[in-house]
Formats: structure tokens, sequence, C-alpha cells
């Protein structure tokens, strides 16, 4: 049985994979925090990324396959150990890659990358430009992490190297940014914009990971769930109500409150509730005919539980 | 559940104190939106966040204005094939109009109902509001990967090749065909699609401008604000345009060959050829017509 190791493993989207890839493969795993009570069968090291102990669970665990997705998705923490952690702690696991003759690849980036804005087309293809960093600069570590990987699969072609971007996650388990703002009871909106948003299941996306290991997939690929909803529709949806709030007052209201640590999203999240980002997930679809099981409505009232 | 079921019993109200002749057109609208073939989700949207039920409630105004205000005809809109095609017009006016009365000529008057699916300016995404609307009644911001989605879902695109250049023509322009963008023909030869040319007549006098404030507009991220005869002297009264007749005439569908990545020179000589055609139509309706408000 071929061995996969999944950085992130206690995290929520980390744990689900780690249960649908047990069957098929031996699982172990890396996170900077325990999983209490993770299936026997599973082993997890308490390391960090960047540390040389991680070499030593890479050398010791010798995985084939390697699914990275241990990244610091929040803004709690300081922005530059997130930095650190997310950028150099990548290019360290790629050079253990090759040192440690690693076949498969798996790097979970984000739909994020392509940034929200205004001249945005619809269903953005994989060679759109990575703007984010441009109006998001809290996030440009993440555009980072996606440029690292993409170099290195053409650098390195003999391993087996797949970049997935998917759209915003949704779940019960999972602790997206997206679904801790949807889970609020009452949702600020930027007043008179009602953008076109994609949402996938946080089960629909361990399937998604699990078909690129099994096809060793190898590229770059946006991965969608099933349709997309303006906004609004998605926070009545989930159960919320929206709080419409004119923009001169919203933005620095944001910056404030961010800035004093009271609320988890940077200004730059706010454009993301402005513009449209929806991304073909076609090229996913063809290379593996992976069809996401829930359908929006059940996606979006996933969040709730 | 509470307000949209109070918000139904109050749109149940006010359509029965509308006058018969509003009443005709509402139903009108509604009919016509029920065939239109487009996929909508569960949600009421298709894809790109066009919204009939939307449309179904604000469309009235527009088609008051459309029959008793703009007393909109049209010539040879059966000439528009099925399937994906390019609507290419004229553009004028200070207040896009003329894109709004060409939309509902398409969703009124064409067999089958179209919804026009146009190609805005970018700046239209960052405005409230008007983002919003535009997005609900079908239309896009203009890049090519925008339309190309929409010929390849086999929908009928509109755009207006003289962009703002157009919109902010002075009242002295009127008539002129501004500088016309390739754009729209890359697109044409790249996804085989047929190219109706519209004149419009009519839009070019009903908000005569006599000067335009670039650096205003700079100022507020959008095209040149423009000085007219009413604007801004009366203030937002003042944006209302004329009461002056539109006649929109669609040309027989041209057919180009050619390839999607041809030099300038040859796509130019395409695009000519397009606004020649419109340049004529545009002769024949102010020939034809018997003053600018008859």
């Amino acid at each position: 049985m071929e061995k996969v190791l999944i950085t992130g493993i206690s995290g929520g989207q980390g744990r689900l994979l780690a249960r649908r890839l047990m069957a098929n493969f031996e699982v172990c795993g890396v996170d900077r925090v325990g999983w209490e009570g993770h299936p026997r069968g599973i082993r997890v090291h308490v390391v960090d990324v960047r540390k040389k102990k991680f070499e030593d669970v890479i050398r010791t665990e010798m995985p084939t396959t390697i699914v990275h997705m241990g990244f610091i998705r929040h803004f709690r923490a300081d922005p530059k150990v997130r930095h650190d952690v997310n950028v150099r702690g990548t290019k360290q696991l790629l050079d253990h890659c090759v040192n440690n003759g690693v076949q498969n690849l798996v790097v979970v980036s984000s739909g994020y990358v392509y940034g929200a804005f205004p001249e945005n087309p619809y269903f953005m293809d994989e060679d759109s430009p990575l703007s984010a960093s441009r109006s998001y600069p809290e996030i440009r570590d993440l555009v980072e992490v996606d440029t690292l990987a993409s170099a290195f699969l053409w650098r390195y072609p003999h391993i087996r190297t797949c970049v997935l971007r998917p759209v915003n996650v949704l779940g019960y388990f999972v602790h997206s940014m997206i679904g801790q703002y949807l889970r609020q009871p009452r949702v600020p909106t930027v007043m008179g914009f009602d953008p076109m948003m994609q949402f996938i299941h946080e089960d629909d996306l361990s399937e998604a990971i699990a078909k690129a290991l099994e096809q060793s997939l190898q590229g770059v690929f946006n991965v969608t769930g099933s349709g997309e909803v303006p906004l609004h529709t998605a926070i009545a949806e989930t159960g919320g109500t929206a709080w419409p709030i004119p923009e001169l007052l919203l933005r620095p209201m944001f910056s404030r409150l961010f800035r004093m640590g009271l609320i988890p999203y940077p200004p730059g999240a706010l454009d993301f509730l402005k513009f449209p980002i929806t991304l073909s997930g076609d090229r996913f679809v063809e290379a593996t005919s992976f069809r996401p099981m829930f359908g929006l409505r059940e996606t979006l009232q996933s969040v709730r539980g | 559940m509470a307000t949209s079921n109070s918000l139904t019993a109050l749109a149940d109200f006010a359509g029965a104190l509308l006058p018969l002749s509003a009443r005709d057109l509402q139903t009108q609208i509604d009919e016509r939106l029920a065939q239109v073939p487009n996929e909508i989700n569960p949600y009421g949207f298709d894809a790109y966040g066009m919204c009939p039920d939307w449309m179904r409630q604000v469309l009235l105004p527009a088609a008051l204005l459309y029959r008793y205000y703009f007393r909109v005809e049209t010539f040879g809109i059966e000439r528009l094939p099925r399937g994906r095609v390019l609507v290419i017009s004229n553009h004028a006016g200070q207040l896009p109009f003329d894109g709004a009365m060409l939309g509902m000529a398409l969703l009124l008057e064409a067999t089958p109902p179209r919804i026009a699916r146009s190609m805005g300016e970018y700046w239209i995404a960052r405005l409230p509001w008007v983002s919003v609307a535009a997005a609900r009644s079908g239309a896009l911001i203009g890049t090519p990967q925008n339309c190309s989605h929409m010929l390849e879902n086999e929908e009928c695109v509109v755009a207006f090749p003289e962009g703002v250049r157009g919109m902010n023509k002075l009242f002295s322009q009127r008539y002129q065909l501004q500088r016309f963008g390739n754009g729209f023909m890359r697109l044409a030869l790249g996804h085989d699609t047929p190219i109706v040319p519209v004149a419009i007549v009519g839009s070019e006098e009903q908000q005569p401008g006599i000067a335009n404030l670039a650096s205003l507009g700079r100022a507020l991220g959008m095209p040149p604000i423009p000085i007219t005869l009413t604007f801004p002297w009366l203030g937002p009264l003042g944006l209302l345009p004329l009461p002056v007749k539109y006649r929109i005439y669609f040309g027989e569908p041209m057919y180009f060959e050619g390839e999607e990545s041809d030099e300038d020179a040859i796509i130019e000589g395409k695009v000519d050829e397009v606004k020649d055609q419109i340049t004529r139509m545009l002769e024949r309706g102010r020939n034809e017509r018997k003053s600018v408000f008859r």
C-alpha cells in the first residue's frame, strides 16, 4: 500500500481527507497541533514544517505521496509567522520532496489567488494572472506559495505535482474564513454590491484531492462545486441576515477593527464581497471526471451543521 | 418570508392600480421572459447573475419608456438569426437609454424573445446598485472571455464598439460614428458568429451634449462627465432625456471569414464594412423621419 503524508492533518479538511484516504493508502500526517482521538492506523506527528524535525519525519515515514495543505489561512497569528510558515515552509517541503524520493505531490492552494477585481471575467481558467496581492496584500503569501508550487511543477517533471485551486470551501468541520463569515447571525455586506460566488462542500474537496492523488495528476487545476449564486442569496440560504453597509463606512470600520484585533477579516477581503471571482473547473473535470456530490443548497446549508 | 409575502401583496395592490395598458405590458413582459431559453438555477439566476424574476419586477418602467416615451419603432428585427449573434450598434446620448431600448426591443419584438447580453464598460462594475442591476438584467463586463462564454452559450451579445467615445458625443457630432474597437470582429471570427448591424436613430439627440469634463470623470474613476443643455443645471432632473422618437434598424446578418489572429489592418477593413452599413442605415433613418420627435 502506498503511503501518503498530509501536512495540516489536524485541521478540519486534513481530518476529512485522512479518513477518506485510509481505505486505499497508508496515511500519516504532520501538524503544529495534535489530533486527539485520531483513527488507529493514522500516525500524527506534531512538528513545525519549517523545522529540521519535519525532514526527519519524511526520512523515517518515507511517503511516496505528500498532500500539502498545512497553511495558516486565518489572520489571528502574527503576519510574519504566517508568511514564514506558508512560504518558507512550502519551500522546504518542496526541497524535502526532491531529496527523499517523493513521487506525487498535491498542493492545496486556493481560488483566492486570482484576486477580486471589477475587470475579472466570469469562469477564469488556470492561466489567468494571480493578482490577489494587488488589492489584498494580506494573502500575498498564499500567492507566493502557489507560484512556488507551480514553478516546482515545471522544474521537476519527474515528481508528479498537482496544484489545486478550490473555490470557497464550506462545511461543518472545515474552518474557512468564508464559513465563519456566513455563520454570523448578521452578515455585513457592501451596500449596492452582490457578486456571484462559487462554493464547494468540504467532502467534495476531499474527494477531489483523493482523485488527484489516485490519478497522479500533474498540472494546475481550479476545483469547483455545484454552480454559483449571488452573495446575498448565499447569506439567506445559510440562515443569516445580510447587513448592507455603505462602503465609505465599512472600509474604515473594517481596517480599524482589524488592527484592534476585533475582527478576523482584513480590509482587502472586502473586494471579495464586491467583485465576482468565478472559476472554470472544466480542466479538472476533464482530467479526473470529478463530479461534486453536494448540490448548491446542501453545500450552503452545511455551514449550520 | 413574511417580508417577501407582504412585498408580493404590495406588488399585487400596485398592479391593481395600474392602468390597463401598463398591465398589458406587464403581461407581455412576463410571457416573453417565460419563453427565454436560458438555463436558470434553483435560486432563479443564470451562471452570470442574470435573473428573469428580477427583470419581471423592474422592467415595466423600461417598457413604458419604450412604448410611450420614446415610442420605439423597429425595422427588420425579423432578420435576427437564432442562436449566437453579435448585435453591433451606434452609441450616444450620455446615458445608455439606447442600450436599454435595444434590449427591450430584443425581448418584446424578436422571435424568439432574446435577452440582450450587453458588453459593459469596466467601470460599471465599480458602481454600487448599477453593477447589480446590470448583472441581473443580463449585462456583463465586456472582456473577450465573457463575450466568448456568451457566444458559446448561443446568446445574443450586444456591443457598442464606440464605447464611451460614442456615449459622450457632443451635439455637433451626432450621427458621426466614432472610432470602433476591433475586439468584436475578432470574437465574431473566432466563434463563427454572424454580426447584425444596428442603427439607432433618436438617441443621438436625446441629451444634447455641450462639453465633457474629462478631469472630473478621471477623479471619480469614471468616463468624462458631460455638460448638456439640462445637466447639471437642473440637477438630477436634468438627466431626463428629451422625448425623442426612437427608430431601431436591424441590418442583414453579416458573415465574415478570416482568422481571429489576423493583423489589425485586415480586421479593421472588416470592421469598416460593419461601420459603413450602420452609417447607411442611420442616413436612411434620418431621411425617413419627419422630425426628431415624430
